[in-house]
């Protein structure tokens, strides 16, 4: 360890202060809940439903996985949020309804995303 | 000397799993997923610093599959991995050229790339896009969490320094 003192820790205290403010930044912006009333069931990058809760029924999908694992994506009173899942962990199920543009409800195992809809972005 | 260095290894990788077991039970602070402490990387942290770049990657690599096994989440293992291994890297570069006082600041930097790992993996294997606005908010709490984990090992390291300063290398 060289006892002359570096700029190199600035350097590097320096860059992680602007990762860490522009990401506070991109979380207080995106964590506003949404006007947006139009919503994608995205599995493996394929959209396999679109729906608009201002006027979906209240319903209950059940999604498969490729791995055999499932999913049960739930819609009611206006709101979508992942009622149960096949995986152990149910982290998509602990994140409740959707809410924010920038939180889509993600489950890692079965590769399934629900998020509001984007104008041009897959 | 050699069964020595293993049997440190064995005992660090014991005590992160521990530390990695028990953190499981503390109920999750906010319900988005990936935000969390990181507890065991106090450990990463302080075999960075204290022992061989190897000898640091088969810690890790030990840790996260018996974490996996033990959680029988095998199917997180690949994120985890991308996230300790890219953390890994970056740590043990920057370990090069910071003085032990800034310890703190290389897991903060481990906790970046580690965040960022895990949604690289995550784009790739669910092929989608939607799953990098976690970003911005895996990164605030990823540097709030190593801060404090780098400070843990901060203190751990420069106290085993004092404790044992011949050893290692």
């Amino acid at each position: 360890m060289p006892e002359t003192p570096s700029k190199k820790p600035v350097v590097l205290l320096v860059i992680v202060g602007i990762v860490f403010g522009v990401s506070l930044l991109l979380v207080l912006l995106g964590l506003r809940p949404t006007e947006k009333q139009l919503v994608e069931i995205v599995q493996d990058g394929q959209v396999l439903y679109t729906l608009d809760l201002a006027s979906a029924e209240d319903q209950e999908l059940r999604i498969e996985a490729e791995n055999g694992s499932w999913n049960l994506v739930c819609i009611r009173d206006g709101e979508i949020f992942m009622q149960d899942a096949g995986c152990p962990d149910h982290t998509c199920v602990n994140m409740g309804v959707l809410r924010a543009e920038n939180l889509p409800i993600v489950c890692l195992p079965n590769r399934l995303v629900i998020r509001f809809a984007q104008g041009g972005q897959t | 000397m050699k069964l020595h260095k293993l049997t440190e290894l064995a005992l660090l990788t014991a005590l992160a799993l521990i530390i990695f077991i028990i953190e499981l039970r503390i109920p999750d602070l906010t319900p988005i997923p990936g935000v969390k402490l990181g507890l065991a990387n106090i450990i990463t942290v302080y075999a960075v610093f204290r022992y061989r770049p190897g000898e640091t990657a088969m810690l890790v690599a030990a840790r996260l599959l018996l974490g996996a096994m033990f959680t029988g989440n095998l199917s997180a293992l690949l994120y985890s991995a991308a996230g300790a291994g890219l953390c890994l890297l970056g740590m043990l570069g920057v370990k090069r050229f910071i003085p032990q006082r800034y310890i703190w600041l290389c897991s903060v930097i481990g906790a970046i790339l580690h965040n960022t790992g895990q949604i690289g993996a995550a784009i790739v294997l669910m092929r989608t896009t939607a799953v990098l606005t976690y970003l911005p908010v895996l990164l605030v709490s990823g540097c709030i969490a190593g801060l404090f984990t780098g400070l843990c090992a901060q203190f751990t390291v420069i106290r085993m320094e004092k404790l044992r300063p011949d050893r290692h290398e």
